[in-house]
């Protein structure tokens, strides 16, 4: 048997723990990284919702090129890009040949390019907004728009136990592949061996269902003593945690010029009005 | 040693009450959670098989929340999954989608929370059987949902465009298929029926809770009221649904370029009525909760 | 007297479907400025006693409260736990999943924030300074080391500035230093702030050395609450309730001294004093037959893994590669018992999974039984080696002892596994047990479950990852013992600890590891008489180990008994000396 094992860098815990710090410091000092949180989420909707209010394709592919601008200035990971850009061609390319197999023609290669290039336009302002905020950031603005504070609580939580139950599921999961049997011979498409790990990871979570139950119970436990249940009632306790957000010039500068640019897009739109049909 | 036969020489205070109060949903909701969100980060680290637009691959581990919803309060179980999946993968992965997320969430939230309740008897398998089904039916039938009002609303007169709605349906349709198959019967049925067994009686004693008893109605189900809104939201969409299929065959030029405008009002109110009914359903339950914990306040007193 | 800080009368509490109450009638003051030590055996009601300080029992924990509980005046039953809370600050045993927030900063002042103090962050830097943390203040929680863990879960309740603080079991997840350093940090707490402190806690030896006064607890119920000094000095009746007394205050009783000593320094003046002290004569020493049968075997002897050049690395945030193994040549013989040691991040765990074959090293070859582990899946290499986890219940996977133990014999099909399984259940003593799920057992019933569940794979290399972590003294020896018996099964076990008894009492051979090299490979004894190594390695000798290098002798007795043999080689023999004089009071 020619097998020379190496190693894989997926799914350890040390893998998960780079993910995290990279989330955390993914702000590369970009424009968004710098703003008010909330200012970033009202952006978000702005740009979001804009491309929903016309049928006009000059103004969309505007809109298009003014996302991606911003995505830029966010200065977004090109990885993050690439596969954005893939899905997006690869899910119009199936959608025209789905329609063209129905009769369709190139009217309907058109519609569907409308459709594209709206869906691209929310993705882009989303790429843009979260992808270089930092997580803690995001938590605060939720708990400023009045969203409950335990979904603000739970996007810290998270943040805390990710590497923890990853370690626990890699352990009982090593654990598991030592101890199980395993097929000796993989069938067609080697599909025993599929039955077999999945078998392998759907029976970890029987200890992994107890294991974390037990250890959630410390949790809340300490959540409860450290007036978390009281912070839910006591509005004293959200203004201390909202003090540190700020509106600045710059997010009133980055509003202002995202307003202008949607308009100046509506406007090309309107000089060199392209429509469907 | 000598203690041990003694006669309990202080006023008993308190008994066994309720066995659901705020910190013990809270643990539920925690639990779920973590659990759901550990799962999904496993699936992120799967790579999907596509055949062509249509991609083979397990959406979620349903039978976590499913197993969690039969043995425990399926209301909170509900709120903690999605919220996983978002925080867990999306948030802190570095994927997270704005809006979209929303979408998710009501979705999943309303998929576990309707299959759960529907489970009386944790060791009932066909209960289960049915549960596993109904959270990944309910979910995807609502994103098909969502996903025709994209196109319906995106694109000017959706309807007359030839071939667009055939084939819309179709990928939908084949994707709800595999999707059922997948994450339903291969991860969610299958699963579901041999965990739970496993766990009735061996988790609940660890968050302190009693385990739940065929028949014995689950504390932290929802009210009567929230059922009712419930089956509205369903049967909304549901309706659009149905509406957009009838559209597909309907005569050309019944609806005009003015209507197409408020379709877009139509879609955002969608969300904002589907936000409000999340938030009535949480405040609505805060106040039972309380009133819950208020009456064993008084019965120990 | 001032009013007590806490109170208890007539207290009893049963958990909801429990049979008998696990506290019953507890009646109890404890002082302002008092620092006490809960003490008692497994079930003895400790946790749940302190539980109530702050109101867990009855808030969080539903069930039959009776009697009174009062904390500075508040009676519990009538008021939340989030107001006792600004009281009783409680540090948890599993304190690492105290952490919510993922930085320092924010854990502290999570506190303060919820409770909407508006001098939430002068709060902050205090309880960072009292407990000397201030340069973690902006790390990230996961990135801590398990003592520094606790000091920021420690640092979080005392940002609340309660006046009591309570903290389960200090001892039990800590490397021995870290231990000593949360133990100081709560001393000076005590003696400059004073803070009530109250610690459950095993090992007579941080009792004797912090704690003031001492509340010994047995089936729900105070047995007394004692100044320190006289609690220690009902030596029997604590090591009936699982206290061992400290080995230098067993030592001195067992050779009939009048006083108890209070340090090292004591004991071994003490000894000199009544001449019992053994001359340091290296002659006698190494030819008592205590050591000899523990002499590294000779070179000849087969060898079980041969690792040569070995080389392994963690990713680090930039993708660059954070080495963690550098260039470790080992060699494994058979019989040979090693204790791997060092400091937290030493590489121990790293080099036990390389060694096992679960992972393979980034360059260098490892031959386990002569097998290369690139060549062979980790799978295939369990029949050769097991690695058992620090944390017994990642190794339950089935919801019986009997089906984890059946596990791998039946999966391999081997021919008797039944019977195998039923003698390995006999031998582990947990036949009454076996229909149990692992996660119910005792801690050291838990132990000796894993012990199991590696003997069931019949491995030649066996590697544990701190077997004793975490027992109590009682539980501890009992692993230690099977340990012991197991040898003749396995042809080399090799055990990462912490725990400076078990290397004592069990190891031929320790290998120190440090920044991934071995700093040092050689004798027990010779560890000992290396204050260099020990203090590298982040360890801190037993007792007795220490009171032999005080008195001078080279090599150092590893144990008491080996301590009173070199006494009895010096003086009369003592054989029936310990009947002679039982009290050493």
């Amino acid at each position: 048997m020619a097998l020379t094992r190496t190693t894989h860098d997926v799914l350890s815990v040390e893998w998960i723990k780079l993910e995290l710090i990279r989330t955390a410091y993914a702000t590369r000092g970009g424009l968004v990284a710098r703003m008010d949180p909330r200012v970033v989420l009202g952006w978000y909707a702005l740009l979001a919702l804009a491309p929903w209010f016309t049928h006009n394709l000059t103004t969309l592919g505007a809109l298009f090129v003014l996302a991606a601008v911003f995505v830029v200035l966010a200065r977004v990971g090109p990885l993050v890009l690439g596969l954005f850009v893939i899905g997006l061609i690869s899910e119009m390319v199936y959608l025209a040949v789905a329609a063209l197999f129905f009769d369709g023609d190139l009217d309907t290669v058109l519609a569907l390019t409308e459709v594209t290039l709206k869906l691209g336009v929310v993705s882009l302002a989303s790429l843009a907004a979260f992808v270089s905020l930092d997580p803690e950031k995001l938590s605060d603005a939720l708990l400023a728009l009045r969203m409950p504070a335990t979904a603000a609580f739970a996007v810290s939580y998270g943040y805390r136990m990710m590497p923890i139950l990853v370690e626990e599921f890699s352990t009982v999961l090593e654990s598991a592949r030592l101890r199980e049997p395993a097929p000796s011979r993989g069938g067609v498409l080697g599909w025993r061996h599929l039955v077999h790990w999945a078998t392998l990871v759907v029976r970890a979570f029987y200890p992994i269902f107890l294991n974390t139950a037990k250890s959630v119970r410390t949790t809340v436990e300490a959540l409860e003593a450290r007036g978390f249940t009281a912070a839910t009632i006591d509005p004293r306790a959200r203004a201390i945690r909202l003090a540190s957000l700020r509106v600045t010039g710059l997010d009133l500068a980055v509003v202002a010029a995202t307003l202008a640019a949607v308009v100046g897009c509506h406007l090309i739109g309107a000089q060199w009005p392209l429509h469907r049909g | 040693m000598t203690t041990t036969y003694d006669a309990r020489r202080g006023t008993l205070r308190g008994t066994a009450g309720p066995t659901s109060s705020t910190s013990q949903n809270l643990m539920i909701f925690v639990l779920s959670m973590s659990l759901f969100g550990l799962s999904n980060i496993l699936l992120e680290v799967i790579p999907d098989v596509s055949l062509g637009p249509v991609e083979i691959s397990v959406s979620y581990f349903v039978f976590i929340p499913l197993t969690l919803a039969a043995l425990l309060s399926p209301f909170w179980v509900a709120l903690g999954a999605p919220l996983g999946e978002i925080v867990f993968t999306d948030l802190l992965m570095g994927d997270f989608s704005g809006l979209a997320e929303v979408e998710g969430f009501i979705q999943m939230f309303l998929a576990v929370f309707i299959a759960g309740s529907l489970i009386r008897n944790p060791r009932s398998r066909v209960q289960l059987v049915l549960g596993a089904l109904l959270v990944v039916g309910i979910d995807k039938l609502l994103s098909a949902a969502v996903d025709l009002a994209k196109v319906w609303v995106g694109v000017e007169e959706a309807e007359l465009v030839a071939g667009l709605p055939e084939s819309i349906l179709l990928l939908e349709g084949i994707g709800f298929v595999v999707d059922l198959l997948m994450s339903g019967v291969l991860f969610g049925v299958v699963p579901a029926l041999w965990l739970v067994p496993q766990l009735h009686g061996r988790l609940e004693p660890l968050l302190g809770l009693q385990p739940r008893e065929p028949g014995r109605p689950v504390p932290g189900s929802a009210p009567r009221a929230t059922w009712f809104v419930v089956v509205a939201v369903l049967a909304g969409a549901g309706s659009f649904f149905f509406a957009f299929l009838e559209e597909v065959d309907m005569s050309p030029g019944a609806l005009d370029a003015e209507l197409d405008a408020s379709f877009l009002w139509i879609s955002a109110g969608a969300a904002a009525v589907l936000l409000t009914i999340a938030a009535v359903l949480f405040a609505v339950h805060r106040r039972r909760a309380a009133a819950t914990s208020t009456l064993r306040d008084e019965d120990a007193a | 007297m001032s009013a007590p800080i806490i109170a208890a009368e007539a207290l009893s509490f049963r958990y909801p479907g429990a049979p008998t109450d696990t506290l019953r009638n507890v009646d109890l003051r404890i002082e302002r400025g008092d620092f006490v030590a809960v003490v008692g055996g497994n079930g003895s009601g400790k946790t749940t006693l302190c539980k109530t300080f702050n109101g867990l029992v009855p808030h969080y924990w539903s069930g039959e409260f009776a009697g009174r509980v009062t904390v500075d005046g508040q009676d519990t039953f009538t008021s939340s736990v989030a107001e006792l809370s600004q009281t009783v600050g409680y540090v948890y045993q599993d304190f690492q999943n105290q952490l919510v927030r993922p930085t320092v900063r924010d854990e502290v002042s999570f506190g303060p924030v919820n409770f909407g103090r508006p001098d939430h962050a002068e709060r902050t830097a205090e309880a960072l300074e009292m407990v000397g943390i201030e340069h973690l203040a902006e790390k990230f929680v996961w990135q801590l080391s398990g003592g520094q863990s606790h000091l920021v879960a420690l640092a979080s309740v005392l940002a609340l500035r309660p006046e009591v603080i309570v903290v389960d079991e200090p001892v039990a997840e800590l490397d021995p230093a870290a231990a000593e350093e949360v133990y100081r940090r709560l001393t000076a707490l005590n003696r400059d702030h004073g803070l009530t402190v109250i610690t459950i806690e095993h090992h007579a030896e941080f009792i004797a050395a912090h704690a003031r006064s001492v509340l010994l607890m047995s089936d729900g119920s105070p047995v007394w609450h004692l100044p320190t000094d006289q609690a220690l000095a009902r030596a029997d009746e604590l090591s009936r309730h699982g206290i061992p007394a400290p080995q230098i205050v067993d030592a001195a009783a067992r050779l009939g001294l009048p006083q108890v000593p209070q340090s090292v320094a004591d004991a071994a003046a003490m000894l000199s004093e009544h001449r019992r002290a053994p001359y340091p004569d290296p002659a006698t020493t190494t030819a008592t037959t205590a050591t000899a049968p523990r002499d590294r075997p000779a070179t000849g002897e087969r060898s079980v893994v041969v690792a040569e050049g070995i080389r392994h690395a963690h990713r680090g945030v930039r993708g660059e590669l954070r080495p963690v193994l550098d260039d470790l040549d080992l060699q494994l013989h058979a019989g040979d018992r090693v204790a791997l040691i060092g400091g937290n991040g030493a590489g121990k765990t790293t080099l036990m999974k390389l060694l096992a074959g679960i992972a393979v090293p980034r360059a260098g070859e490892i031959l386990l039984e002569g097998i290369s582990t690139r060549s062979r899946s980790a799978r295939r290499l369990a029949d050769q080696a097991c690695y058992l986890d620090q944390r017994p219940e990642r190794m339950f996977l089935k919801d019986s002892v009997r089906a984890d133990v059946a596990l791998f014999p039946r999966g391999r099909g081997v021919d008797d596994a039944e019977q195998l399984v039923d003698r390995i259940l006999r031998r582990v003593r947990l036949e009454q047990l076996s229909d149990r799920d692992g996660r119910t057992l005792s801690g050291g019933q838990q132990r000796r479950a894993t012990l199991g569940i590696g003997l069931a794979m019949r491995p030649s290399l066996l590697l544990l990852d701190e077997p004793t972590a975490s027992l109590d003294v009682a539980s501890r020896d009992d692993v230690i013992t099977m340990l012991d018996e197991l040898s003749d099964d396995i042809a080399c076990s090799v055990v990462a600890t912490h725990d400076m008894h078990l290397v004592a009492e069990w190891a031929t051979r320790v290998i120190a590891l440090e920044h991934g090299r071995v700093l040092a490979d050689m004798a027990p004894a010779e560890l000992f008489a290396s204050p260099e190594i020990m203090r590298r390695a982040r360890l801190v000798p037993p007792q007795v180990v220490e009171l032999g290098l005080a008195l001078g002798m080279e090599p150092p007795p590893l144990s008491v008994a080996e301590l009173l043999d070199a006494c009895a080689d010096r003086t009369e023999p003592t054989a029936d000396r310990t009947e002679e004089a039982p009290a050493w009071r």
